[in-house]
């Protein structure tokens, strides 16, 4: 099923001319590195603050809660940019070990913001209430701070693997994406 | 005799890129923090000089980590990037780009320096390091 809906995917017309333009996919892969650039200085900023390895002379919430916002931009052109990527051979992706341990891991990001995002991020200011801050805050930092190098580690193995799929799957003319 | 660079094994050059595309992120986007809350945008309770030292230590580790494995990524094969116009307008870039963040940048960043300029310099500093980025990545798409 997953095969099918990858087929489905990449073949969709966006997809279909992403893959037939000699610029766009390094275009769009340029735009994923250089939001992962900005997105992660905030991840690792946010992240060292709460585990107290940097910035500690600013409060959690100084530092937790203007980030915020453009985290969540930051996020989505990342996103949005990778699903681009996907979209050109999402079937070779599919199988690609890299890419599903990058999409496990993205999962336990989610897990990490139901853990978290009530009591550490939804309420920064509650972090410095104490003089030392909770065990929770560290926890959310470390674990972020983990989930999100494995994400970059992760998806730039993925180029390494060669797919096992050929490029019948695809409906229009394929032109090699690797050489300008 | 030649001798053949233990780089140029399967699993050195994805790892090496690994810790050269994290380098880069940690730094690039710690400068570009400084460039935002210069163009108004992001850590705005933090003054930009402050930023500018409490950041400093990442940039210089992680800009560091970066040159580093660039260097042993450069070494598996020089003739595939020397000889790449790309390649040497990225370490163009990049150079203007380190010497504008160690010089002008952090002038721009003191209070008493123009916040006209600040922006200005901070647009300079993020269309440069985004070249060194780009020139980075379209390297393995232009084949000489």
């Amino acid at each position: 099923m997953m095969t099918a809906f990858a087929i489905w995917f990449q073949n969709l017309p966006l997809f279909i001319f992403l893959r037939n333009s000699t610029l766009a996919f390094p275009v769009i892969l340029t735009l994923h590195v250089l939001f992962i650039s900005v997105f992660g200085a905030m991840i690792f900023a946010t992240d060292l603050r709460l585990l107290g390895w940097g910035l500690r002379k600013y409060s959690m919430a100084d530092v937790i809660d203007p980030l915020r916002l453009p985290k969540r931009v930051g996020f989505v052109l990342v996103v949005t940019c990778g699903i681009l990527v996907l979209g050109t051979k999402a079937e070779e992706y599919f199988l690609n070990p890299f890419f599903q341990l990058k999409i496990l891991l993205l999962m336990l990001v989610g897990v990490h913001a139901l853990l978290f995002r009530g009591n550490v991020y939804n309420n920064a200011a509650a972090l410095d209430a104490t003089p030392e801050p909770p065990a929770r805050a560290k926890l959310a930092g470390a674990f972020s701070l983990l989930l999100w190098l494995g994400i970059a580690c992760a998806g730039r193995s993925i180029g390494y693997i060669n797919g096992p799929v050929g490029s019948h799957h695809f409906a229009a003319l394929f032109s090699p994406l690797t050489r300008l | 005799m030649l001798i053949e660079n233990p780089l140029n094994s399967e699993y050195a050059f994805p790892i090496l890129e690994c810790f050269h595309i994290v380098g880069f992120a940690v730094a690039i986007g710690s400068i570009a923090l400084v460039d935002f809350r210069l163009l108004g945008f992001g850590l705005r309770r933090q003054d930009p000089a402050e930023l500018v030292k409490d950041t400093g230590m990442w940039v210089l580790i992680s800009l560091s980590t970066a040159i580093f494995a660039g260097l042993m990524l450069y070494s598996t094969d020089p003739d595939k990037y020397y000889l790449n116009p790309i390649f040497v307008g990225k370490i163009v870039c990049m150079v203007l780009a380190i010497v504008l963040n160690y010089t002008v940048h952090r002038k721009a960043v003191l209070p008493g320096a123009s916040r006209a300029w600040g922006k200005v310099v901070a647009c300079l500093s993020l269309v440069l390091w985004a070249s060194v980025i780009a020139a980075g990545m379209f390297i393995s798409f232009v084949a000489v």
